[in-house]
């Protein structure tokens, strides 16, 4: 693994290495050589197969970090590729004529967190949720919440209670002991 | 229009299908899910405290706490709500993050995932409480241990002066807790679920996760302005208070975790604002107070004494606090040692009281320089917060000698400055806090006069259960000091007029089937603690020598000769006279401030009546 590493580092560059297993490792990659090294991998190293892509929101970093995860049946281990790209105007080189797969991949990231990968295939077809018109649901603003409040109706059956004001109430009535308190009971 | 054989035939191809075997699976309701699966939710309700740490960190709001009725072993007390989480799983998502924040780890996900009804409504449960089916599986998924915690379990370490270097003569009474720094405090504050259980168990009921939450926000005058609303105090109980909220902290609930370090939290807040008046008058808006033209007296200056004038002074009271010793504070001067409470902190927290208008009267014994009855003449109300200062005897053969002392005499003495008798070998009796803060005391006094510690205290009470704090025994051991629990005092020997030990007894119980305090011995086993002094310090009666003849047959004594007060903290029988401080409740400072406030807000309502 260290091995491979190594020489993709000679190649591309690479960001950062975290050595997670003996036969699993991250790695960075800068957005332009993302896809070149992907390829290399399942051309030439024997990663012929995606297990999966996924992204992070690094709201306060102001990036949106991708993940391959490659696998690779012959050598069997996995190699994960992080691409970092501006959160702003969030694009990407599309994958989708290495594996079919991605295709699927592609258009879920559009959906859930609105980035754009031009020439996929059915990129902007709709994936899980229909006539979406918020901001992407998976980002780390949007307020799941406020959105909850907003869409669907409260269930009228559901009370809960503050413990130490409960508490207040059955051990100690009577006895308010700041102006607050004193102003509720009343 | 025109024809086609196969569009007509097509949907009967699907009937080959009947005679083919099916892909799908007959049955799925008995099929078992994985071993560590996360579906219904099962809660030993036996076992949990309902703080409500899985209500706050639930993303969908999918959980509420709901009063438990009726089921054995779950009330409303001190250390549970008496509440219980009830999921709903229409907005459930089966995170398990409840799971992995609970406090008792009560709360656990089985792996049973099929539930079929008819009625919406049922879907919102209490596990435990309502039974279900799954609620004996084990397998699902629990809150991993080791290593996986939401919250630290240590408590971030305080540093401490350590002894030798704490009983050294050139600083021996200097306060040796050194108070956390922002880092510490900040890193501390963290810890805290922000539950509220422990509210209801502090005396003041203090709003102590609002104070946490100050911490963790950095404003300190946001927490200054939470601590004042329910305790005056603030660098006194920062210090030396009894922390029964520590007691009852849902973080601390598991064996292994820290409570909060809820006091010495306390003491940060207060020790990051400067000891100047007008900046607290500022932060608390207490620079303009209307007076009014009521009048209140207040006999002893203890922390209930300065708790009600405090409160009082803020509705625009004229308060006047009369002290037969030289200094404000009482037991809080005079009772507990500078290593504990330096006499600065004290002044602090006085002088704020003080710039509120409150007038102190030192050296002005009730009862002889002024009557009870001229201060009822003077004022409109009387508040009497008189504390616990007469010590108690043993009363056991030689106790009379002239070299047997009362702690709570020779702690007053060493305040004052007053000539403290400091023999070589001295013993103590009494397991409490005030025992500790005498053997303590005359360990550093014994290192000034001889360079070395030779005091043992003993204790009726075994190890576990001596009532002082822990960390007091231990400090005491630290210190050089031998506390030997377990024995009862059976009389001091003399020897030539001089007193040489104390003879003890194996105590096998302090109190017999009744519960009255009748302890047995085993006589053979008998032991000589050798000393050259004996300090009794086995708790402390009061002293209402101020109540006249003629108020004493006005009033009601109770049991152990307490003052009977109504709800309102009155004096039964003389409405204008409110008791509070140890002499009701404790004995310890919160109490006394907590009884203080309340005092204060009983006063306000009399004082108000037909207005």
């Amino acid at each position: 693994m260290k091995e491979l590493i190594e020489k993709l580092n000679s190649k591309y560059d690479l960001q950062e290495i975290v050595y997670q297993r003996d036969n699993l490792a991250f790695t960075a990659i800068r957005k332009e050589n993302a896809i070149d090294a992907i390829t290399y991998l399942r051309d030439y190293e024997e990663f012929t197969h995606l297990v999966m892509m996924s992204c992070v929101d690094w709201i306060e970093d102001g990036k949106f970090q991708l993940l391959y995860l490659l696998n690779s049946p012959e050598k069997k281990c996995d190699i994960g590729i992080k691409v970092y790209i501006d959160r702003e105007n969030p694009e990407m080189f599309s994958a989708h004529h290495l594996w079919k797969s991605v295709w699927t991949y592609q258009r879920e990231l559009k959906e859930f967190y609105g980035i754009d990968f031009p020439g996929s295939p059915r990129v902007n077809d709709d994936f899980v949720v229909e006539g979406w018109e918020e901001i992407p649901f998976m980002r780390r603003d949007f307020d799941t919440h406020e959105y909850a409040e907003k869409t669907y109706f409260p269930r009228g059956n559901r009370k809960t209670n503050d413990p130490a004001e409960y508490m207040r109430k059955k051990l100690y009535p009577n006895q308010p002991v700041t102006a607050k308190q004193r102003k509720d009971d009343k | 229009m025109s024809f086609n054989l196969k569009d007509i035939l097509t949907p009967f191809t699907a009937w080959a299908n009947v005679v083919k075997d099916p892909v799908t699976i007959k049955d799925p309701f008995t099929r078992e899910a994985a071993p560590r699966y996360r579906g219904f939710h099962a809660n030993d309700v036996q076992v949990c405290i309902g703080c409500g740490s899985c209500e706050a960190i639930c993303e969908n709001q999918a959980i509420d706490l709901v009063p438990i009725e009726g089921v054995e072993g779950i009330e409303t007390k001190d250390g549970d709500s008496g509440l219980r989480p009830s999921v709903d799983y229409g907005r459930c998502c089966w995170c398990a993050l409840c799971v992995d924040i609970c406090t008792t780890d009560s709360l656990r996900l089985t792996n049973a995932y099929t539930w079929v009804d008819t009625d919406a409504d049922n879907f919102i449960f209490t596990p435990g409480v309502d039974k279900k089916e799954w609620d004996d599986k084990q397998e699902g998924w629990r809150k991993p241990q080791d290593g996986y915690e939401f919250y630290g379990k240590e408590r971030v370490h305080m540093e401490e002066m350590h002894s030798p270097e704490r009983i050294d003569p050139k600083d021996s009474f200097v306060e040796f807790i050194k108070g956390y720094s922002k880092e510490q405090a900040q890193q501390e504050a963290d810890r805290c679920v922000s539950c509220g259980i422990c509210t209801a168990t502090c005396p003041a009921h203090m709003g102590i996760p609002e104070y946490i939450k100050a911490i963790r926000n950095d404003d300190m005058e946001e927490g200054m302005r939470v601590l004042y609303e329910t305790n005056p105090l603030p660098e006194i109980c920062g210090r030396i208070c009894t922390h029964k909220c520590e007691d009852v902290c849902s973080v601390g609930f598991k064996d292994g975790s820290d409570a909060l370090s809820i006091r010495w939290l306390k003491r940060y807040i207060a020790d990051q604002i400067p000891a100047d008046t007008n900046q607290y008058k500022d932060m608390l808006g207490t620079g303009d107070i209307a007076k009014n033209d009521k009048k209140i007296a207040f006999i002893g200056s203890g922390p209930a004494s300065l708790s009600a004038a405090y409160y009082l002074a803020l509705l625009g009271y004229n308060c006047t606090i009369f002290e037969k010793l030289p200094e404000a504070g009482g037991m809080m001067r005079y009772g507990i040692p500078s290593y504990r409470l330096p006499y600065d902190q004290i002044n602090k927290d006085v002088d704020y009281i003080v710039s509120l208008g409150v007038e102190m009267k030192y050296n002005v014994n009730i009862g002889t320089d002024i009557t009870l009855e001229q201060l009822n003449t003077d004022f409109d109300a009387v508040y009497a917060g008189t504390g616990l200062h007469l010590g108690r005897s043993t009363r056991i053969p030689g106790s009379e000698h002239a070299n047997v002392y009362q702690s709570v005499d020779l702690l007053r003495d060493i305040v004052t400055g007053a000539e403290v008798p400091v023999e070589k070998k001295v013993v103590v009796i009494g397991g409490g806090n005030v025992a500790m803060d005498i053997t303590r005391s005359m360990a550093r006094l014994q290192m000034e006069k001889y360079g070395e510690v030779n005091v043992i205290a003993t204790s009726l009470e075994d190890e576990e259960h001596m009532p002082a704090d822990r960390e007091e025994v231990v400090e005491a051991r630290e210190e050089n000091c031998e506390i030997n629990p377990g024995y009862g005092p059976q009389e001091v020997v003399l020897k030539d007029g001089k007193v040489v030990g104390l003879k003890v007894w194996k105590c096998l119980s302090i109190f017999d089937e009744t519960g009255a305090f009748n302890p047995k011995y085993d006589e053979s086993d008998e032991r000589i603690f050798e000393g050259d002094m004996v300090i009794e310090s086995i708790g402390q009666g009061m002293d209402l020598s101020y109540l006249s003849e003629e108020i004493k047959t006005k009033i009601e004594f109770g049991p152990r000769g307490r003052i009977v007060v109504n709800e309102d903290w009155q004096a039964k029988g003389l409405p204008w006279l409110f008791i509070g401080g140890d002499i009701i409740e404790g004995p310890d400072v919160i109490h006394g401030i907590a009884n203080g406030h309340r005092g204060a807000m009983a006063i306000d309502q009399f004082l108000n009546q037909g207005r």
